[in-house]
């Protein structure tokens, strides 16, 4: 029986927009790569090193895939504040559970689709966009030596390029299961809308705590847990440089990432075992729900 | 003959109401069995149980299997439909067959599809797309597709207009029901169904009102329509019920032969509906 597998499936049959959205999207990547106005500037300066090379290399690159990446950022938190809450809305809920699945199955198939399959398989998706774009760009500025210099196909960078996306992608997974486990949880639980349920908690929580003692560390706490700049090693070394060096800034950005140093973090498997702990508690508000 | 569910002492209560009291019943294969009592009465609560959606107090097997701890590999031999006209909106009719054929092992897809022949419902169709009447053929096909020991069926026809209700417990009695399977259905429109039970079980207030067989209730019931006249001189026999219909008064007997009551009036065995109505007013007296 492949039941995890048609589990997924029906999520995505379910929930279209998680793959007709970035879909959308990378065919726009594409179309926009033919259309004339989109034009380079690059200077002999920006490829006179291979440093400079490589972080210019992997700033175009990035910009191919990342905005895809960005966007499940709002998809995925809809779907896992919808995945629970919809089978009950419309009622669906004992269609599904006369069948022979258990609810730990069907709970654990709505995380692994939001935070295994639709990242990962975006990430394939921007791979073929990335290349289908850039092969466009390269034949269109065949004439500009620069321009060919640059994006002459340089297969060791590119690998580089992605792998590093790739491995911030699974930190960045990783860090916001504990906040993916908590929209399930309250999709499993609110009886109407899951978006106000979803938000109340944490604020209410700040400010009980505002009044009550006048602190913020729940605030503070919780801007931690989104922020995911310092678990990508993000700020090392990027403090101290002034504005005028932004712009250099954002080109060696991705050479500056140091996702794997992220599993090094404490924090990081505290939030897997909270996750953990939330999606053992969302099976079992699931097992006890029925329409009414 | 195989015990499909065996219930002792069955109990649960919601914020300190008893919503089952203490009920204990049998279900026996190859019977259809009506669950019957008013709204409120425990009904949903007991199926509940029975499929293990549900934690309860006291003894309950289905199957062999405690209900609670083993609702999986229980769901693979039990089926079950709340309301037929219900289905996820957003499914397609060759999802639904894919899905089922997935996860439930006694899916027969030759047959759901063979089934769906027969109706105007289209492969690619949303269930958003279907009337209400197609909704339940859809679920029909599905159900009657699997090859499950044990069919649950919770208010099934609620809100369906006559024609499909006939429509679905005809299919259900002819293409589905045989002597391997068993069905338990509950209502409250219980002149529905009274003629494709084999048993009934009366609920009221979480307790069991009645447990008998159709074939047992001919000989424990007996009901009298004569004049009033005979009617007093009968109310010596002691009448659980009496109502009066156009002049005539209905009186109903439990544990006495026809040959006593014959000489007051018109004797026969009370309908299910008229026993049910008996039952829950002498309770609620």
């Amino acid at each position: 029986m492949n039941v995890m597998p048609m589990l997924i499936r029906r999520e995505l049959w379910e929930h279209r927009a998680l793959w007709v959205v970035p879909l959308v999207i990378a065919g726009l990547i594409v179309v926009a790569a033919m259309f004339p106005h989109a034009s380079m500037q690059i200077d002999s300066a920006d490829v006179a090193t291979p440093q400079k090379y490589m972080a210019l290399f992997a700033l175009f690159h990035s910009a191919m895939t990342v905005p895809q990446l960005l966007l499940l950022s709002v998809l995925l938190p809809y779907y896992l504040l919808d995945c629970l809450f919809a089978e009950r809305k419309d009622r669906s809920i004992l269609f599904w559970k006369a069948l022979p699945v258990s609810d730990a199955q069907t709970v654990l198939s709505k995380l692994l689709v939001a935070l295994a399959i639709v990242p990962l398989g975006v990430f394939v998706l921007t791979l073929f966009t990335d290349v289908a774009a850039s092969g466009i760009l390269a034949v269109r500025f065949h004439g500009s030596p620069l321009v060919r210099a640059f994006l002459r196909w340089d297969t060791q960078a590119w690998i580089h390029t992605q792998g590093i996306i790739l491995a911030a992608l699974v930190v960045v997974v990783l860090w916001y299961a504990p906040i993916a486990a908590y929209l399930l949880l309250v999709s499993a639980w609110a009886k109407r809308n899951a978006f106000l349920w979803a938000a109340m908690p944490p604020l209410v929580g700040m400010l009980i705590e505002k009044i009550a003692f006048g602190t913020t560390y729940l605030a503070k706490f919780l801007g931690y847990r989104l922020r995911i700049a310092d678990i990508l090693g993000f700020s090392h070394g990027a403090a101290g440089r002034g504005a005028s060096a932004a712009g250099e800034h954002a080109s060696g950005m991705l050479e500056r990432l140091r996702p794997w140093e992220a599993f090094a973090n404490i924090d990081l498997w505290l939030g897997l075992a909270a996750a953990a702990a939330l999606v053992w508690l969302t099976i079992r508000i699931r097992r006890h729900q029925d329409d009414g | 003959m195989t015990q499909m569910i065996k219930a002792r002492a069955l109990g649960k209560s919601y914020r300190g109401v008893r919503a089952l009291d203490a009920v204990s019943f049998d279900v026996e294969a190859g019977r259809i069995v009506g669950l019957i009592g008013p709204n409120g009465a425990g009904k949903t609560t007991a199926l509940k149980a029975i499929l293990g959606l549900t934690p309860f107090e006291g003894e309950l097997v289905v199957m062999g299997k405690n209900p609670y701890t083993e609702r999986d590999s229980l769901m693979r031999e039990v089926c079950f439909i709340a309301d037929v006209a219900v289905m996820p909106r957003w499914l397609r009719v060759h999802q639904a067959l894919d899905f089922v054929a997935a996860v439930q092992p006694r899916f027969d897809r030759s047959r759901a599809e063979g089934f769906l022949r027969k109706t105007d419902i289209k492969s690619f169709s949303r269930v958003r797309e279907l009337s209400k009447g197609m909704v339940t053929q859809l679920h029909l096909a599905l159900i009657l597709a699997i090859d499950a020991r044990l069919l649950v069926l919770d208010e099934p026809t609620l809100g369906l207009d006559l024609l499909f209700r006939r429509q679905f417990y005809d299919t259900l009695v002819n293409d589905y029901f045989d002597k391997e399977r068993t069905i338990l259905v509950t209502t409250h429109q219980v002149e529905e169904i009274e003629n494709l039970l084999t048993d009934v079980i009366f609920i009221q207030r979480g307790r069991i009102a009645l447990s008998t067989s159709v074939e047992d209730l001919g000989t424990r019931y007996v009901q009298l329509t004569a004049s009033a006249e005979q009617a007093r001189l009968a109310r010596q026999l002691q009448p659980f019920h009496e109502r009066e219909v156009f002049g005539r008064v209905v009186q109903l007997f439990e544990g006495r032969a026809p040959q006593e009551l014959q000489k007051f009036g018109d004797i026969r065995t009370p309908s299910i509906a008229d026993l049910f109505v008996a039952k829950m007013q002498g309770e609620a007296a």
